[in-house]
Order: C-alpha cells, then sequence, then structure tokens
C-alpha cells in the first residue's frame, strides 16, 4: 500500500492507483473531460491538474494520469491549479461555445466565454481522444483516429473518407461528452443520405462524422431490431459463435 | 588464445590509425571541400564536380575528398589545399568559375589570391597533441595570411564536439580513428567497470544538450539501476528548431564520434541496442550515419563481441517525418514504436520505463559527441571548462543579423557579447543590434541592456529565456518584436501535437491576439491577457513544447513592453514592419534623389526627378518594404 496525502488528508491506497482515483476514494471532487474510467489515462484536456509535491517545489500534473507514490503531497485546489482549469475551460468555451458539458463546468467553476476570444462554431470537438481510444480500446476496430496536427487537428476514418471499419456500434456517439458525434437511426421504409456517400434504405444507422450508414439486423423470430450487421458479424467472429447465433435477438433466445 | 584477439583487434585500431594519419598528413596534395548541407546549399557541390573533372583533366596529382561544415557558413563554399610542405591553406566562396585560377596556383606552386585562412596544424584534442603539416618554415608569401584561430571567428571558440568536423573526412573511419576516435570506446572495454563511466561522465557535470540540461551522467544512473533486463538507448537528432543546424552538422561532418559516444553509454547503462531517430529532412546526414555504421561493422566495432570484450552492441537509424514535437522524448519514443507521435505525461520517466516499456537512456547528438572526449581527457578535464553549474562547451548555430553566420562552439560562459560581437562581427549594413532569441522557437528574446550575459543553462533561464538545442538568432533595430512573438508562436501553432489544451488552443488564441495586435486590433488589456494566458498555459501544457511555447511571448512583453504599446495604443510599428501599421513617405530632406528606392519599386510608386526628393504614391504602394531597405540615407520614414 502507499500512503499519501490529498488536500492535508492521509490514504492508503494500493499501487499503481492514481491521484484521481485516490482523491475519488477521499471524496474530493476534481472536474475531468478527456477521462474515463474505461479508458487508459490520457492528460490531454488538463482540467484535472493538481499540484503534487515531494520534497521542495510543486509541479502541476494530470492526476489521471498521475500515480499514487510514497509521501506525496497532493493539493487539488490552489489558485495555481484553478488559473490553468480556468484557463483550460475558457479556451475550451470559446471552441465549442455550444457543448452543455462545457457550460455545466463554466458554471461550476464562475467562468465566462472570454470576449477577447472569437468563437469557433463549426464544431463541437474538443479532441479529448475519447471516441478515438474508446474504439481502439474497448471495441477493438480502430475505425479512426486523429488526423492532422494542433489546431487543425481533426478525429477522423483514414483519409477523411467513409470508414471501412466503423460497425456503427455507437460507443462513440454515447462516450463523446460534447456531443460532436451525429448518428441517425433510419426507421423502416425512410432513406438517408449518408456524409458525400450514398442514400442507404432503414433500418439502418448512419454516424455522420466517419461518413458510415450500415444496415440493422433484425431478429428472425419477433422482428425487432438488434444492432447493425458489422456490429454482430464484428462480435461473433470476435468471440467465436455459431454463424446463426444473432439471428434472434437475446430475449428471444431466452 | 584470447590475449591474442585481444590484441589483434587493438592492432586493428592501431592500423586505421596509422592509415588515417597518411590521409591527415598526405604525401600527394588533397584537395578538401566542406560538403556538409551548408556548403552544398552555397554551391559546393558544383565546385566538388568541376574541381574533380579539371583535376583529372589537368592530370593533376592530387587527391579530392570531403569534409563536413568548419562552421563559418557564410563564406562558403569553403575549398582547402593541403599540399606537402605547405601549411593547409583554406579557400573561401570559390565559385566553379574560381577553380580554374585555384588550380593554376596549386601547380605554379603558388596560390595567393582568394586565401582566407592557413592552417597550421592538425589538432589532436583527445590526446593533447598537435602536429604541423609542414615540417620547415611558412612560405614568405603566406606569412601575412592569418591562421584560422587567429581569425576573429574562431578566436574566442572551443571545438569539442565538433572537434573533427572540417578537418577529416566523415566517410573515412581511418582519419577518425587517427584523430584519437575509437581509443576511448577501446580503453572503456578494456576492463572499466560500467559504474566507473558513469562516474566519470556524472563527474564531469555533462548535461544534456537537447535542451533541458539534465545531468547526462545521472540519467544514465537511473537508468543502468532501473528494474528490467533490457535497456534501450537513443541518440534524439530530431533537430528541428528554425535556423538551427548544430547537430545536423555533427552528424554530418563527424558521425563516428556519436557512434563512439552511443557504444560507451550502451556498454555503461548494460544496453544491447541503439536507435538514432533522424529526420528524413536530413538526407545527408542519414547517408554519413549509414556509411559509418558499415564501416563499424566491418571493423567489428558492433555487433557482436565488440573488440573482443564479449560487449554485444546495434545501432540502428529510425526515420521520422520532421514533426518538431518528436523531438520531446515521450512524443519521439512514441515515434518509434510506430505509434501517433503525442507525448506522454512524465513521469514516468524513460530512463525508467521509455521503449517499449524498458528503461532508455535519450541522449542528444550533441551529447553524445561529448562522451568519448571526455572519456578521452578525463572528468577534471572537462568540468574545468565553463561554469560553476554549466560545463563544457556549447555549439550554437549563430544566424540572423550577423555579420559572420556560422556554426560555432564556445565554452560556457561566453558573455553574448563575445558571441554576436567577437564571433559573428557584430550587426551588418551598419544597423544596430537590438536582441537575440536563444533557444529556438520556444526561447526568449534577450534584449541590448544584458548583450553581457554570460551564457549558461541557467543565466540564460534567469533572463526568460533558455538554452534550448542553441538556436541563436540575432536581431537588428529593424525587427518588430511583436511580429518576432507572432512568427514563433505561428511556428508552434502548427508543430504543436494537439493533445492537450492549453497547447493546441492556447498558442492558437495568443498568435491570433499576436495577430490582432500587429494589425491594428489590438486591444486595451491585451498585454496582460497574453501574460495571464502564457503563465497558465507554461503551467498547464502536458510536454516541453507547450511548457515553453509562451516564451517568446512573456520575454517580448518583459523587455519591449513598449512596442506592444505603441502597436496597440498608437497602432504603430516603431520598427516599422507591421505592414498594416505603416506608410511609408520620404523625408525630404534626407533624400537626396539618387534613385536607389526608384529603381527597386515594383510598383513603379516612387516619383520624382534625378537629384530632387522624391515622393511615394500612397494609392500604388503596396508597403513591400523595398524602398525602406535599399534607402543609405534613412529618407524613407514609417
Amino acid at each position: 500500500m502507499i500512503s499519501l496525502t490529498i488536500d492535508n488528508q492521509t490514504i492508503e491506497v494500493a499501487e499503481g492507483t492514481t491521484v484521481l482515483e485516490a482523491a475519488e476514494k477521499l471524496n474530493i471532487y476534481i472536474p475531468t473531460l478527456c477521462h474515463h474510467e474505461s479508458l487508459i489515462p490520457y492528460g490531454g484536456c488538463r482540467l484535472c491538474v493538481v499540484e503534487v509535491s515531494r520534497n521542495g517545489a510543486a509541479d502541476l500534473t494530470s492526476s489521471c494520469t498521475h500515480k499514487v507514490e510514497e509521501g506525496l503531497k497532493v493539493k487539488t485546489n490552489t489558485e495555481r491549479v484553478r488559473k490553468v482549469r480556468r484557463l483550460v475551460l475558457e479556451l475550451l468555451l470559446a471552441d465549442a461555445p455550444e457543448a452543455p458539458i462545457l457550460q455545466d463546468l463554466a458554471r461550476e467553476m464562475g467562468v465566462t466565454r472570454s470576449e477577447r476570444l472569437k468563437p469557433r462554431k463549426d464544431d463541437l470537438c474538443i479532441l479529448c481522444g475519447r471516441c478515438v481510444r474508446a474504439c481502439r480500446e474497448v471495441v477493438g476496430v480502430n475505425a479512426i483516429d486523429f488526423a492532422g496536427r494542433g489546431y487543425s487537428k481533426k478525429v477522423a476514418a483514414p483519409f477523411f473518407k467513409s470508414s471501412p471499419d466503423c460497425i456503427a456500434c455507437s460507443t462513440c456517439f454515447y462516450i463523446c461528452p460534447t456531443g460532436a458525434i451525429t448518428m441517425r437511426e433510419v426507421e423502416e421504409g425512410e432513406k438517408a443520405r449518408i456524409p458525400e456517400g450514398e442514400i442507404v434504405e432503414g433500418p439502418a444507422r448512419i454516424i455522420d462524422n466517419w461518413k458510415v450508414g450500415l444496415t440493422m439486423k433484425r431478429c428472425k423470430k419477433c422482428g425487432e431490431i438488434i444492432a447493425p450487421e458489422f456490429q454482430l458479424e464484428y462480435l461473433r467472429k470476435k468471440v467465436d459463435l455459431k454463424e446463426d447465433h444473432f439471428d434472434i435477438c437475446p430475449s428471444c433466445r431466452e | 588464445m584470447k590475449r591474442r584477439e585481444e590484441i589483434n583487434s587493438l592492432k586493428n585500431l592501431e592500423r586505421l590509425k596509422e592509415e588515417g594519419m597518411n590521409s591527415l598528413f598526405p604525401s600527394r596534395t588533397k584537395i578538401m571541400v566542406g560538403m556538409a548541407t551548408c556548403g552544398k546549399a552555397a554551391g559546393a557541390g558544383e565546385v566538388w564536380q568541376v574541381l574533380n573533372k579539371e583535376v583529372k583533366k589537368r592530370k593533376i596529382d592530387a587527391l579530392v575528398v570531403k569534409t563536413g561544415c568548419i562552421g563559418l557558413c557564410q563564406h562558403e563554399p569553403l575549398v582547402d589545399i593541403l599540399k606537402p610542405g605547405y601549411p593547409r591553406i583554406t579557400y573561401d566562396r570559390v565559385t566553379p568559375e574560381k577553380v580554374g585560377e585555384l588550380l593554376d596556383g596549386l601547380v605554379k606552386g603558388k596560390f595567393k589570391k582568394g586565401i582566407m585562412a592557413r592552417i597550421d596544424q592538425e589538432e589532436f584534442l583527445l590526446d593533447d597533441t598537435s602536429r604541423r603539416y609542414n615540417k620547415g618554415k611558412i612560405p614568405a608569401y603566406l606569412a601575412s595570411v592569418s591562421p584560422y584561430k587567429k581569425l576573429p571567428f574562431y578566436k574566442k571558440q572551443m571545438r569539442i564536439a565538433l572537434r573533427n568536423c572540417g578537418f577529416i573526412d566523415p566517410e573515412n573511419i581511418a582519419e577518425y580513428v587517427a584523430k584519437g576516435g575509437y581509443f576511448s570506446l577501446a580503453q572503456v572495454l578494456k576492463g572499466r567497470k560500467p559504474e566507473k563511466v558513469i562516474s566519470q561522465i556524472k563527474s564531469s557535470k555533462l548535461r544534456g544538450r537537447g535542451g533541458a540540461g539534465f545531468s547526462t551522467g545521472l540519467k544514465w544512473e537511473i537508468c543502468r539501476n532501473a528494474d528490467g533486463e533490457e535497456r534501450y538507448l537513443i541518440c534524439n537528432a530530431d533537430e528541428g528548431d528554425p535556423g538551427a543546424y548544430m547537430d545536423r552538422s555533427i552528424l554530418e561532418g563527424d558521425p563516428h564520434s556519436i557512434l563512439e559516444g552511443m557504444l560507451i553509454g550502451g556498454f555503461a547503462i548494460g544496453a544491447s541496442q541503439g536507435c538514432i531517430y533522424v529526420r528524413e529532412e536530413y538526407p545527408l546526414a542519414i547517408e554519413r550515419l549509414e556509411i559509418a555504421l558499415n564501416q563499424v561493422r566491418g571493423e567489428g566495432l558492433l555487433g557482436k563481441n565488440i573488440l573482443d570484450s564479449g560487449f554485444d552492441f546495434e545501432i540502428e537509424i529510425c526515420q521520422g517525418a520532421g514533426a518538431f514535437v518528436c523531438g520531446e522524448e515521450t512524443a519521439l519514443i512514441q515515434s518509434i514504436e510506430g505509434n501517433w507521435g503525442e507525448p506522454k505525461p512524465r513521469p514516468p520517466f524513460p530512463a525508467i520505463s521509455g521503449f517499449r516499456g524498458k528503461p532508455t537512456v535519450i541522449n542528444n547528438v550533441e551529447t553524445w559527441s561529448n562522451v568519448p572526449a571526455i572519456m578521452a581527457r578525463g572528468a577534471k578535464w572537462f568540468s574545468g571548462i565553463g561554469t560553476s553549474k554549466s560545463k563544457g562547451t556549447k555549439v550554437f548555430s549563430l544566424v540572423g543579423k550577423v555579420c559572420n553566420i556560422g556554426l560555432v562552439e564556445v565554452p560556457m560562459g561566453i558573455t553574448l557579447k563575445d558571441i554576436i560581437y567577437g564571433i559573428g562581427g557584430g550587426v551588418p549594413n551598419g544597423r544596430s543590434f537590438k536582441a537575440v532569441q536563444t533557444g529556438g522557437p520556444s526561447g526568449g528574446c534577450i534584449p541590448k541592456d544584458l548583450i553581457d550575459l554570460p551564457v549558461d543553462f541557467d543565466q540564460l533561464k534567469k533572463a526568460g529565456s533558455i538554452m534550448g538545442s542553441g538556436g541563436m538568432i540575432v536581431m537588428d533595430d529593424r525587427t518588430c518584436m511583436v511580429d518576432v512573438a507572432k512568427y514563433f508562436l505561428s511556428f508552434l501553432e502548427e508543430e504543436s501535437c494537439g493533445k492537450c489544451v492549453p497547447c493546441r488552443v492556447g498558442i492558437r488564441r495568443m498568435r491570433e491576439i499576436l495577430e490582432d495586435i500587429t494589425s491594428g486590433r489590438g486591444e486595451e488589456g491585451d498585454i496582460e491577457y497574453l501574460q495571464q494566458m502564457a503563465e497558465a498555459v507554461k503551467d498547464g501544457s502536458l510536454c516541453g513544447l507547450g511548457k515553453t511555447a509562451p516564451n517568446p511571448v512573456l520575454a517580448t512583453i518583459r523587455y519591449f513592453r513598449d512596442e506592444y504599446e505603441a502597436h496597440i495604443k498608437e497602432k504603430r510599428c516603431p520598427a516599422g514592419v507591421c505592414k498594416p501599421l505603416i506608410t511609408y513617405s520620404i523625408d525630404a530632406e534626407n533624400c537626396t534623389g539618387c534613385g536607389a528606392c526608384q529603381r527597386v519599386c515594383p510598383q513603379e510608386a516612387i516619383t520624382g526627378k534625378k537629384k530632387k526628393p522624391h515622393q511615394i504614391l500612397i494609392d500604388k504602394c503596396i508597403k513591400c518594404g523595398a524602398c525602406f531597405e535599399v534607402c543609405k540615407f534613412d529618407a524613407i520614414v514609417t
């Protein structure tokens, strides 16, 4: 076990625990954005920065990535910490002013949108990389990744074309904190166009960001929609199930 | 049996040394052309071709060989002639047309015209000896030619990392060995304990030359003591600062010094695999490294059981795509592993968990090149050079508004004045010195009031700049400091990997505000807002790129606040650089009517009769500044 102090409270946690996790145990709130418990810590948004010190000078570090160390002293809410958090929010708020999560965080921290920064309105994406990481680490498909560098960096399928690998599982859609990913369910009998692509007939699911539209599979018994065909096929192969395994839905199978 | 093999391997080095000595002091004439990228850019490639052709055509008994960059890039192409019985003679600014004349002189025995300097002796830094090229007297007609070490450019230099650049043929291992090369390695492998090697590097107080200045010996020790069987060693040759080319010159001019440094380092930390991460934009450096690697392999200095010591080591070259951020060690490792070149939070530091999660030492090219010298001359010798906390020398690429542009290596602690005025020859075209940017794009500008500042890691930091990897850009009074800050931020904005918010968005937004200020849209409070944002970006960014990116803004505000204020409040650019804020006009009192401005104006916007004051037609003027540049009487005003 490792013993450390967070905001003057001492706690013992297992080796390998992050400072953020340790703080959670003490019910100390640290705001996060790019962090997600199912994903490998990334340290990109810098909202969760804290001051850490052992002997002497304090360093600012992201609590989601920093592993606990014996005798570590952590301060989660100093002026230095608040300055960085406020900057992060101010910058993101100018980039994606419409994102509800940013508005909530800003309210919580008393940050208002800076008049000096021209708002960028075309995109809600704040490049936290949750979608990219979830697709890689959780789903294992790697359909999307970052493209470009710096401020012009984007999340996209290869060459900004329609993703050949996306299975339309919608993990990215649900894990995105700002709502930057749009997904449309095309009902039976309806038609819709994939961005820069063809028209698909329902039942289908379109994920606009990756320019994909995939047909949904129906249960052979009850006729209910189960999931996108590609996703079921991907799962079936991954777990090595029988070819007809997903022909009927889980409820009918029971 | 083993004993004999050991002798054999040392014998091999002795053989190479002899071969190299014969090549450094040849019995026939040797013509050397400075063929580093800087030389080639100045036209050395053409000179090389013509020289070879003419030597053949005229049946001159001479060898034509390549050397690396000797530093005086401003004077390239440089051609040196070493004729038996004479000192080595350097000709500068040689063109293909001048080659004939040069060879005529050589044939006749008098080669007077166009000589820049003479080099009387070959220095053997590692052995602390020197040897004259000619045994007898210096011929009378050469007596008046300055020995190169007495040229102002070289007088205050001390070349350790650059010891061989410009003196040896980088494609000839024998010459490197003749200069004492690989004997440090042999000595280390002959029975020194790895810990002893580390303690020697530690007590030399060598600090990493890539920028951060961490103790090299300590880094090695941490890595050696880290858990795990496998260890790796990396040479960071991902140099990418605008206008800086220290590492490239070493790679091109003396690749073996890096290989030897890495071999010693590998032995010390217990690694058997090394990698040189070099950017693809350095094709000549890569070519010379490949040649050097083949040579060491051929001589049994790389691979299995090196010099029969039982030590195995391999070195691979890994080419990067040229992203600036890949010079940051964690991003560099990601890149080598085939991933997106994004930095990772530290700790863990690479010395504990680096390449493939194994303990990894990453040192910069210049650091590696210093290692064999420290092993040969001892830690005491090295730590005797420099200041209390910065030992040894540092290579700088001295560029910008300075007379002698080039690559210089100076002892730590030398003043900026000595570098800029002493070595650099001051500011050209009668302009005055305004500031110097050290440490590359994320360094800071140091104003002329601080010209007596001794250059070392700590002093530069105190002055709001950094040592960085050694870029030094001199600026004259016609440089707008707000524009400079904007330029560096634009570079960094593009090179930010985009992973963390403060760096990706912060730099962009600061650049936008600077753009506003330089276009006359600056607002009251911008300076304070910039400072506040800069401090937070510095503190909150994930890696070194973001942590230092605000330096150009902070340093220019610190020293040139009045210029920012002039832009914001008076909508005026004092240096006359920011186009939206300037209108050119002619001061009738100063104008002599020489017509120089009229001739360079691309818009025919200048009218006036000869010897009478001219005028600028505002409607036609595109503010290109050509007239401003060309006027010798300061008659064009902004």
